[in-house]
């Protein structure tokens, strides 16, 4: 962190533990209590909705069993505070990996019925139970006691901003750390991550037991906060207004979450407030008349472009003064602001103040300025030893209803060699590499690879035992940067777990700063390392295929599986390659490639073998295969001469 | 045993109206891979237009059509605003959260003008129930079955024989060559949330004498019907009324036997254990992924 970033907060922090000295009301102390408070779920629901880019609409129901959990605890056994908090927080995050289990399965909008359904079960369960939570009447409660000391509103208001700085800092570790990117790369392509080792199904769970965790440590806090829990608080309304939230303040952002906190608390006071509220539209109509106006002189935005915003904003101003009271019609507000956020302002408040005042994403890794890159080469030499074969696949037949894209293929692939796979399009070469790489499950036959079996175990756990792979269609992680697309691919040289990162260990910092020299050493190592922090997705194409190379490498595997990395690679680059896939080689990698460049696998390979309707028809050595009838038939058809 | 019947026949009535909400799911799901979230709140606006036609003396049978045609209306604005920009901008979050918008905000406008109370939908049939098989079965139960029977077959007879609806099944089976075709495909887009929206209306009208009208009213019912949906599968028609039926039965029994307080439970919880063990649903096929 910069020092002025470091000086700011500090500033901040000051300012907010000193606010119940300097304003003595006790409305203004609770007002700002409860936005902490949301913000702390925000910055959990942010971990799903920002990383790993699912819509939950669960949240207020998580919210809710935190609540209830502290609740309960302290009417029915009378816990004290730390035991409460931490079984509200233990519970919630249980049920958040409930809810996690029918999301592995599916994600978007199936995703958000999902979690929809699961809100709606919530509230009824906390409804009708009323043997454990008292149902529709509630539970009262007390301000908890800390230490035997009896917490007032203002001493309490201290104990819900440490908890949220100290939220706030365990968060912003997570997301910087393996994990975080873990659960971007779901997010970026759930095929990529499982071949890179990072296993979609299990970071999804921690996503969504991570996220529930922080709501259950605010809906605790919920309780003693307003003294009173009853279930209808957590409805499809508050669920909306969190994710709303979410996406008004940035999302990715946890400035983002505090002023989205902010304006979810403070919007229904305005509403409750006409006079203010006229006020306010009438400001916000004059904001965006200005903005139109400067936007279209400098010729950023065109006429038709701002219409509908400034018709919609004093269209709000017109209203304002004709409608007597704005209460009833909160909701209806809540839906415009949401639908102007979904369109106008996709990267929310703080996305939008970030790119008018031209200021870049913060770097993702501060320590970078003291990495010094090894000398060498970042590869690792791959074991030498073991048998001869590396590879065996046996009658292998991979059917699609009645198409059989894979037909009793075999393959042996000898250890340290380069072996070229080709045949004409459709001939079901990538298919066998997603039979490879788990991907699919073959019909039948057998796959081994260093002597154990690859059939019915899962992508991850095939990457993690030493295949790595490239993809025919570019699967880069979009809106990672290059350096962190490496990373990922280095996510199995972690061994630090959430407590490691949380409170950034010895052992944390050094596996941290190990992977970022790799990955910077295996960036220099394809030509990248000037665009390391450049997002994947402005990576021309043909960078995007050495990128993802990089990121295989980043395996540490026995074996490349190379899916027509020349594509669009132009002819000084296609040397380049070559000659770097012949260095792959020299450290002991073993490579499968498919290649459509007949003289890249001429000039590279030892053995060569050649499909044709999912069936093999030829092998050996590359002029042997040149020469086979059967291979040039399958190429140009009809009868060879 | 005669209770039983008794429940078997009103969860058969209930089934068949989640069918209907499922069956508007489908159709925008089939051309253009969205769905509206605020489906439920397309049925509650049906319902209270409906109520407010007959109170103004209009007949029930005439009140139908012009229900039906304002479902068209608000389908095709739920389309322009909340899903064809988002569908431009290639944002799955995008249409989500603005049908879940745009169902707030009718939610909210519905409850300012028809008031935040439940309402009594006069019954257009009498209201005596038939004897049959021992169990009591009202005649506008019956009416809601065959009503919602006749509406999936009307749009079923529409995909398969004319012109139009194999517009609609090209968009399905691949939007960008039927673009290239000459379909106007947006146009069949907003052609299908409109017709979603006509079912949803025309289950509201069907289902508004047998329960009580009021704002809230579609919430719920559009989260379970999505769960028939989805138990059913979102491409098989013969699915939706199977899982429709299925869940109709397993919530009338629930409320007689447990609690009403729970009825709505078996559904969504029935939602959550298909999604997790077979998120194609009953009767869909898997999609093979491509890599």
């Amino acid at each position: 962190m910069k020092r002025t970033h470091l000086a700011l907060a500090i500033l901040g922090i000051i300012a907010l533990l000193l606010f119940p000295l300097g304003v003595g009301n006790p409305y203004y102390i609770h007002l700002l209590e409860t936005i902490m408070i949301y913000a702390i779920v925000l910055f959990g629901l942010d971990i799903v909705v920002g990383y790993t880019g699912q819509v939950s609409l669960g949240h207020a129901g998580l919210f809710g069993i935190g609540a209830y959990t502290a609740g309960v605890m302290v009417m029915k056994l009378g816990t004290p505070l730390l035991v409460t908090l931490i079984a509200s927080v233990g519970v919630t995050a249980l049920f958040g990996a409930i809810l996690a289990l029918p999301a592995l399965r599916v994600s978007g909008p199936y995703l958000a019925m999902v979690t929809l359904a699961f809100g709606t079960i919530i509230q009824i369960l906390i409804n009708e139970m009323t043997f454990l939570t008292e149902g529709p009447m509630g539970i009262k409660l007390t301000k908890p006691s800390l230490l035997g000391l009896k917490l007032d509103e203002r001493e309490f208001f201290w104990l819900v901003a440490v908890l949220m700085v100290l939220a706030l800092i365990v968060v912003h570790r997570v997301l910087r750390s393996h994990l975080g990117r873990a659960f971007e790369a779901l997010r970026g392509s759930p095929v990529a991550s499982d071949c890179m080792g990072v296993s979609v199904y299990r970071y999804k769970v921690y996503a969504f037991v991570i996220s529930a965790g922080f709501a259950g440590l605010a809906g605790a806090l919920y309780a003693f906060s307003e003294q009173y829990i009853s279930p209808n608080s957590y409805n499809f309304e508050l669920t909306v207004l969190f994710l709303l939230a979410v996406i008004m303040g940035g999302r990715k952002s946890r400035i983002g979450a505090l002023v989205g906190a902010t304006i979810i608390v403070l919007l229904p006071k305005l509403l409750d407030d006409i006079e203010m509220f006229r006020y306010v539209s009438v400001a916000l109509a004059v904001g965006v008349a200005t903005v139109t106006v400067l936007g279209i002189r400098k010729g950023r935005v065109t006429p038709k472009q701002m219409a509908i915003p400034l018709v919609g904003s004093i269209a709000l101003a017109g209203l304002s003064f004709w409608l007597q009271t704005m209460t009833d019609w909160r909701l209806s507000i809540f839906g415009v602001i949401m639908l102007f956020v979904v369109y106008y302002l996709q990267d929310g408040i703080v996305g939008f103040v970030r790119s008018a005042l031209n200021l870049a994403r913060p770097k993702p890794e501060e320590q970078l300025a003291s990495v010094s890159l090894r000398g060498g080469d970042a590869l690792s030499s791959s074991a030498t030893s073991g048998s001869s074969e590396i590879l065996t696949a046996d009658g292998v037949l991979m059917q699609f209803g009645g198409l059989k894209a894979l037909n009793d293929v075999s393959l042996r692939i000898r250890r340290g060699t380069i072996h070229g796979l080709i045949g004409p399009n459709g001939s079901g070469k990538s298919t066998m590499m997603n039979v490879l790489t788990g991907i699919y499950v073959p019909t039948a036959g057998t796959i081994a690879f260093e002597g154990r079996s690859v059939v019915g175990r899962t992508s991850s756990d095939i990457a993690l035992s030493g295949i790595a792979r490239t993809f025919q269609n570019v699967q880069l992680f979009g809106e990672m940067t290059a350096l962190q697309n490496v990373q990922v691919g280095l996510h199995h040289s972690f061994a630090s777990n959430l407590f490691d990162v949380a409170v950034h260990t010895p052992r944390y910092r050094r596996e941290s700063k190990a992977a970022t020299e790799r990955a910077l050493g295996l960036l220099q190592f394809v030509g990248l390392a000037d665009l390391a922090f450049e997002e994947a997705r402005n990576l021309p194409y043909g960078k995007q295929r050495l990128l993802e190379i990089a990121r295989a490498l980043a395996l540490d595997p026995q074996l490349l599986l190379l899916d027509e990395p020349a594509a669009g690679l132009t002819a000084p680059d296609i040397k380049e390659l070559i000659s770097f896939i012949r260095k792959i080689r020299e450290h002991g990698v073993t490579v499968i490639l498919i290649e459509h460049h007949m003289d890249v696998v001429m000039s590279m390979c030892d053995t060569v073998s050649v499909l044709d309707f999912g069936q093999k028809i030829a092998e050996g050595r590359p002029a042997h295969v040149q020469a086979d009838e059967k291979v040039i038939e399958a190429y140009l058809g009809g009868q060879a001469a | 045993m005669q209770i039983l019947t008794q429940l078997v026949f009103s969860g058969i009535a209930l089934g068949m109206i989640y069918a209907v909400i499922a069956f508007g799911y489908q159709l925008t799901f089939a051309t253009s891979d969205t769905l509206n979230f605020g489906q439920g709140d397309a049925l509650m606006l049906g319902a209270l237009v409906g109520l407010t036609l007959v109170g103004l003396g209009v007949n029930y049978w005439l009140m139908i059509p012009i229900v039906c045609l304002f479902g068209v209306v608000q389908g095709a604005v739920v389309e322009r605003i909340g899903v064809r920009p988002a569908i431009k901008i290639k944002s799955e979050f995008g249409w989500i959260m603005s049908t879940i918008a745009l169902g707030i905000i009718f939610k909210n406008v519905a409850e300012n003008v028809w008031g935040r109370d439940d309402l009594k939908f006069p019954s257009p049939l009498p209201e005596s129930p038939l004897k049959f098989l021992g169990a009591n079965v009202l005649p506008m139960e019956i009416l809601v079955v065959v009503g919602a029977v006749l509406m999936m077959l009307a749009v079923e007879f529409f995909n398969r024989k004319t012109i139009y609806g194999k517009a609609v099944v090209a968009t399905f089976n691949d939007r960008d060559a039927a673009k290239l075709m000459g379909i106007n495909t947006g146009l069949v887009i907003t052609f299908s949330y409109a017709l979603s929206s006509l079912t949803a209306g025309f289950a509201g009208v069907l289902i508004a004498p047998l329960t009580l009208t009021g704002a809230t009213m579609g919430a719920v019912l559009g989260l379970k019907a999505f769960a028939v949906a989805i138990i059913g599968g979102l491409t098989s028609g013969l699915g939706i009324v199977v899982g429709g039926i299925i869940l109709g039965i397993a919530e009338t029994t629930t409320g007689f036997y447990l609690s009403t307080g729970y009825k709505d439970v078996p559904g969504l919880v029935l939602l959550l254990i298909v999604l997790a063990v077979r998120p194609q649903g009953l009767f869909g096929k898997t999609a093979i992924k491509k890599v």
